[in-house]
Formats: structure tokens, C-alpha cells, sequence
């Protein structure tokens, strides 16, 4: 199987794995053409997940596409990285119908730009107008601490179990006694 | 004259769709033109959130992602971490898993049935079904302590071992659910309106399979045999003997009728682990949750749900927060472009009803 | 002569006890607590036999049941289906989400305080709660019902300007400015 995907892709880099999983990096421009000859001629017909990675650290984003073939029993990996300034990417609408909600997602969590993609603006997010939420240098804890209001304490803040205790007057049994705050 | 379509929004509030989402339809007199799924009304971020927890916060993030079913994905959350970090659980532990999974995919099933028929019209299936379905919460409150969010498989085995006389009760139940599935039969299949109304309706036709990634029940009611725990075998599942059931048709007659032969292979199941179980530990010692760091690498696993494969795609860097934790909901093709695909030419009371038979769950699809 | 205090409160108490033992609860299942309302409400803990019993529309329905979080998409539905219902309604804080925001207090898309965008008047706490916790949540209402304090409806049109400038701190354009409620 190594041998078959390396003769029609000599580019495409190969990472050695056990059990049923092939993993391999290729390049962004190649994906289109390596999808579909994955799915027509090798039998890698089912698309099981398109999942994205931000790796700050590197300036890139990570996506991969995990592929599986009913007949042969393999998962397939296929990773690319995209620059992180500009990120634009192939669309492969055509290959697999489910992309595109995928894509969408892609677009509106981390601003992966498709430009031959067809589908509405907003996904999940409505009237969203600070950076794309996922990305890792989004914060939001302090995006809550500016918008959404926390519950204060209570002002006389006191002892759960000894309250229950002096209301009710049941004796806290031995085996609790020792897991006090 | 001219007809023009009409816009009318099924909407987030409606008694007849399946959790918080949307379908907006264009409609012209009673059959829909064309649709467009709107989902984001449950949307929390999870994936954002872990990766402010630690390892042992964020496997109490994992249940709560799709509310009807939640012990596939402690499940998945359990396998990803062992085989990131290659830890090896003892063999009644995993036993002890695929019994929880399949008394879970029997309760997701009864639920499917009050669902299913309360959008037909059939209300006494719900009051039935559900019902039922307590017992089996039951059973998980004595085993977990919780009846909707159990938090009982972490990585490395089960959280606490069998009660005693546990075997007991889950036989009962078995026993008198078998005997309430007849009278399912009865009131549901041999019913003329429940057959009329549901065969021919919501037809997936076989190119759609392939191109939109279908999975689950709508896989196998049209007619191919495809499912996780044979093709995948993960926990125990190479050992049991069960079947899998298919039918041809593709309509949600055919779906239906999946199910209801599921239900029955799920019992068989649960009757083979119990006659199987070995004695042994139920854990392995894993190091200190709180300062844990999982090697780095990544990994997909797969589960298979009472509405299709979940899959479960974990990144981590070596620190104490995981770096990616990303699901794919069974739902997450089935509502938005399958669902967008077949309903042009269906009257506005069958939407409820195809709703229901693909098994969109909202909470999964956004996360 | 029918006008006179004491008749009031008779015709006023009659009233809310009859009000405590039909109420109609929206069928709107907004968040994860939306699956403990199907064994609350079928046939083994059985809320029918209170008086509880689901409606379609909001024009038929007395209380609503926010079960669980909200996230800031909701909100704008959820303050626009309380806007339609008529008075008198109320409003059950269903979990932890409500009160505190629960597990999901840092998250960008859920709110933390149920009650500064709607007037709630029971809470009920658990994650999620049991459905013997429901019952018992659902009988205070009743209790409270009775005793004439269930008034959410008139704490919202007092202070109208101040859920108003709240919800439009979440939602801009989506919160116009206020309706006139002046039937």
C-alpha cells in the first residue's frame, strides 16, 4: 500500500506508524489531486474527519484529513500546514459533499479563507466581530471578564456542613470528618 | 397566477425537532422547495475550554458533548489518552466498558422510539419507552452514582468495580425488557398509519452514501454492512458473538426497523459479557492526575454510537493541558448536508419525522 | 360594593390557586437539561398529576423553563418568546448554568447570571437535577404561586430599562430599542 501511494506521489512524505494507520505530509497545493486519486483509485472512499490544529509557536496551521477504506481496513493521515498570516486553502467540495460543513467551520474558528467555496456567511457564530475564537492567542477569560458579569460570593460565606449540622441537628457521621475543607 | 415560495422557519422553538436547531424552509403550499439547516444555539467552545483544563478537568468536559448518549465519548476520551501514553487496561475492565456501552445504546434506542412516534403523532410509545428507560438508569445510578452523566470510564480502566448482586439486576431488566418489546411490535410496527406514513418517506438514495459520509443506522438501512465494532474492534468486541443487522430500503421504515433489531442484538451482548466476565483488577495505577503529562503525539479513535461513528482526534504537546481535543459528532453530516439534500419534495409534517430517524442530536454538531 | 379590599383578596386568592394547579410549561428544551424533562413529565415520575403539562406556543403557555445555559444566540430567541408570553409567567432557572454559569464559566459563548436578562423566579440546582429535585422545584413555584409572590412579569416591566441596557450589552443589534407595553 506505502509502495502504491509513493509511485503516484513521490513528493509526499511518509511517517512510519503500527497497527492499521498510515500517516503522511504533503504539500497544500497537492491535496486536491492526492484526495481524489485516494478516493477513485486506492478505495479510501470514506472521509472520516477533517481536524485543525493551531501551532502558534511555528506561525502555521495544521490541517488533517482522515481518510478510511472499507475494503483494505487502513486509516489514512494526511497532514499540511498553511501559513498562518495568510491562510488560504484548497476547496474540495467536489470530492466529498461533507466538506463543505467542515470548511465552514474551518473558516469562521480560525479564518482559513476558501475561495471557490458556496455556502452562507455565518455558521455557529452570529454577530461575531472580535478574531476568529479559536485561534490560541484569543483569551477568553478575559473576553467573559469584559462581557458576562460573575456571581459574587456570598457575604456571609459559611461552613456547608456546619450549617447543615446546626439546622437540622444530625451528627456528621465518622468517614466524613476527615475530608474537611 | 404565480406562486412564490414562502419562507418559514422551523425554529428553535418547536415541540418537534430534536434539540436546539433550526431548519429554515422554503416552501411553496405544503411541499418544501428547498432548506437550510441553522445550528449554533448550543455552541460552548468546548474544544477551547480544554485546553485550559488540565488532563483531569477536561475529561468532565467530555460527557456533556452529546447529551442523549454520553458514554461513547468518555469512552473515546478514555482510549485516546491510553494510547497516547500507551497504558494497557486489564481485561475486566474492559468488559465492565462494553456492558456500560451497550445498556447505554439500548437507553439512546428508547429514547429514539418516543422521539420517532411523538413526531408522528403516537404518544403512548413515549410515555412507554421512556419509562422503561429509567430502569436502565437505574442500573447506572447503582454502578456510577449519576443517571445521566456517569464519568465512570478514565483512562486506565473503570473508576470503581461492580456492586454486589449487580449481575442480578441487569438479567431482570434484560428479561423484562425483552418481554416490553413485544408490545412495542404491536402498538408501533404492526400499526397501518405508523407504516404508511413512514414507508417511501425520507428516501437516501445510494450516491449520497458516498458523498456525504454517511454513517450508522441510515448506513445500514440501505443496505451495506458497515459498523465500527467489526470493521475496528476495539475493547472486547473481537471475542462476542453478535450481529449486524441492514436492511434494504433506505427509507425510515427500513431505519426503523434497524434499530428495533439492534436493541435486541445489544441484549444479546450484555448476556455474553456477563456469562464472560473474568475476575481481576478494574484499573491500572496511572500517575497523579493533577500534574500528569501526556507524551506527545497524536491519535484518532472510533466508537460506535447508537447514531453512527464517533471519532475522537486528540493532539498533545507534553504539558499539562492537552493541546486539541476535537470530535466528530455522528451527527455532524447527517443534519446539515444530507438533511438539506433530501427534504426538497417532502411535505412540512415529514421534517419532524426525518429529523428523528437520521439521529440529529444538536449538541454534537457544534460542540 | 365588590371593590372593597377584602373582596380583592378573595377573588385575587381563588384566583392563584387555581393559576398554581394549571400551569403549561413552553415545550423549549434550550440546553442539556432538556433530557430530564422526559421522565419528569412521562409516566414514572409523573408531573401531569400538578397540573403541568407541555404547550406549543408561547401564547398558551404559563411558565418557561430555561433548562440549562444559554448561550448569547438563545438569549435573543429566549427574550423575544418571553416577550410573546402573556402575563402572568414565570420563569424556572433549571442547573448551575443559571446560577453561576456552572462548568462553562470562561467561555466565550455562554452567559454566567440568568437574572440580569430575565426575571427568574425559581432556581433549581444540580447537574443535572434529579427528577424528584424538579417536582419539588415545580411545587415551590406552586407554593409561591399561591402565596401571591410569583410577580417576574411586573419586576420586568418596572426595570424594563435596565434588562433592556443589559441584553444590549450582549446582543447590539439584535435588542431594538424597548416595545411599548401599554396594553
Amino acid at each position: 500500500m506505502i509502495a502504491k501511494i509513493k509511485a503516484a506521489f513521490p513528493e509526499a512524505v511518509n511517517k512510519a506508524y503500527d497497527g492499521n494507520r498510515l500517516d503522511f505530509t504533503v504539500h497544500k497545493d497537492a491535496i486536491p489531486g492526492f484526495l481524489s486519486h485516494m478516493k477513485e483509485q486506492l478505495g479510501f472512499r470514506h472521509l472520516s474527519h477533517i481536524a485543525y490544529v493551531d501551532w502558534i509557536e511555528e506561525n502555521e496551521f495544521e490541517i488533517v484529513y482522515i481518510l478510511w477504506s472499507p475494503q483494505d481496513k487502513v486509516k489514512l493521515f494526511i497532514h499540511t500546514r498553511i501559513d498562518r498570516e495568510n491562510p488560504v486553502m484548497e476547496n474540495i467540495d467536489m470530492i466529498w459533499r461533507q466538506a463543505n460543513t467542515y470548511q465552514r467551520e474551518m473558516k469562521e474558528m480560525l479564518g482559513i479563507q476558501f475561495p471557490d467555496m458556496v455556502a452562507p456567511d455565518e455558521f455557529i457564530l452570529e454577530d461575531w466581530d472580535d478574531i476568529p475564537p479559536f485561534r490560541r492567542d484569543f483569551d477568553t477569560l478575559e473576553y467573559v471578564n469584559r462581557t458576562f458579569w460573575h456571581r459574587p460570593g456570598r457575604e456571609d460565606a459559611q461552613d456547608v456542613r456546619e450549617t447543615i449540622t446546626k439546622r437540622s441537628g444530625e451528627e456528621i457521621p465518622d468517614f466524613a470528618k476527615k475530608y474537611s475543607r | 397566477m404565480r406562486e412564490k415560495a414562502t419562507t418559514i422557519y422551523l425554529g428553535p422553538q418547536h415541540p418537534g425537532i430534536t434539540g436546539n436547531m433550526m431548519v429554515r424552509l422554503k416552501v411553496m403550499g405544503d411541499t418544501i422547495v428547498s432548506a437550510q439547516t441553522e445550528v449554533g444555539y448550543l455552541h460552548r467552545a468546548f474544544e477551547k475550554l480544554q485546553e485550559r483544563r488540565n488532563w483531569l478537568n477536561s475529561f468532565t468536559l467530555m460527557c456533556r458533548f452529546c447529551v442523549p448518549e454520553t458514554d461513547p465519548m468518555e469512552n473515546l476520551y478514555a482510549r485516546a489518552v491510553e494510547s497516547l501514553d500507551n497504558i494497557e487496561i486489564p481485561e475486566r475492565a474492559k468488559y465492565i466498558r462494553v456492558m456500560v456501552l451497550e445498556l447505554a445504546r439500548i437507553a439512546t434506542q428508547l429514547m429514539w422510539y418516543a422521539g420517532q412516534n411523538g413526531s408522528l403523532g403516537l404518544y403512548t410509545m413515549g410515555q412507554w419507552s421512556i419509562g422503561d428507560r429509567d430502569y436502565i438508569l437505574d442500573l447506572f445510578e447503582q454502578l456510577t452514582g449519576g443517571r445521566v452523566y456517569h464519568m465512570y470510564q478514565w483512562p486506565g480502566g473503570v473508576r470503581r468495580d461492580l456492586p454486589k448482586g449487580f449481575k442480578d439486576k441487569v438479567l431482570n431488566t434484560l428479561d423484562y425488557l425483552e418481554k416490553r418489546l413485544k408490545d412495542y411490535d404491536d402498538l408501533m410496527f404492526a400499526n397501518s398509519i405508523f407504516q404508511k406514513r413512514t414507508q417511501g418517506v425520507g428516501y437516501v438514495p445510494k450516491e449520497s452514501i458516498i458523498e456525504h459520509g454517511v454513517v450508522g443506522p441510515v448506513l445500514r438501512g440501505a443496505g451495506i454492512r458497515s459498523d465500527i465494532r467489526i470493521d475496528e474492534p476495539y475493547e472486547v468486541y473481537d471475542k462476542l458473538d453478535f450481529e449486524i443487522p441492514t436492511q434494504e430500503g433506505s427509507d425510515i421504515w427500513a431505519r426503523a426497523l434497524v434499530r428495533r433489531a439492534e436493541v435486541r442484538q445489544s441484549i444479546r451482548i450484555i448476556r455474553q459479557v456477563l456469562d464472560q466476565m473474568p475476575k481481576g483488577e478494574f484499573n491500572t495505577k496511572i500517575p497523579n492526575p493533577m500534574k500528569w503529562r501526556v507524551p506527545a503525539g497524536d491519535t484518532y479513535v472510533r466508537a460506535e454510537s447508537g447514531r453512527g461513528e464517533v471519532g475522537y482526534y486528540a493532539v498533545s504537546d507534553g504539558s499539562i493541558h492537552p493541546r486539541r481535543m476535537h470530535l466528530r459528532g455522528a451527527a455532524y453530516v447527517h443534519a446539515i448536508t444530507l438533511l438539506e439534500n433530501i427534504l426538497p419534495g417532502q411535505n412540512i409534517a415529514d421534517v419532524s419525522a426525518i429529523m428523528n430517524s437520521l439521529g440529529t442530536c444538536a449538541p454534537e454538531i457544534e460542540r | 360594593m365588590y371593590n372593597d379590599k377584602n373582596s380583592k383578596k378573595i377573588v385575587e386568592t381563588i384566583q392563584n390557586w387555581a393559576r398554581s394547579h394549571s400551569v403549561w410549561v413552553l415545550a423549549y428544551g434550550t440546553g442539556c437539561g432538556a433530557i430530564e424533562i422526559a421522565p419528569t413529565m412521562t409516566s414514572r415520575y409523573d408531573a401531569e398529576r400538578l397540573g403541568f403539562r407541555g404547550a406549543a406556543t408561547p401564547r398558551q403557555a404559563d411558565v418557561m423553563l430555561i433548562t440549562g445555559y444559554l448561550t448569547v444566540k438563545t438569549v435573543k430567541r429566549v427574550v423575544r418568546v418571553y416577550e410573546q408570553m402573556q402575563s402572568p409567567k414565570y420563569v424556572v432557572g433549571f442547573g448551575s448554568c443559571t446560577i453561576n454559569g456552572g462548568m462553562y464559566y470562561d467561555s466565550y459563548n455562554t452567559i454566567n447570571l440568568l437574572d440580569k436578562y430575565l426575571p427568574v423566579d425559581v432556581y433549581i440546582n444540580g447537574c443535572m437535577p434529579r427528577p424528584e429535585a424538579v417536582i419539588a422545584g415545580l411545587a415551590k413555584l406552586q407554593q409561591i404561586i399561591r402565596e401571591g409572590k410569583a410577580n417576574g412579569a411586573e419586576k420586568y416591566l418596572e426595570n424594563l430599562d435596565w434588562y433592556k441596557a443589559n441584553q444590549r450589552k450582549i446582543a447590539p443589534k439584535w435588542i431594538a430599542k424597548a416595545p411599548d407595553y401599554n396594553w
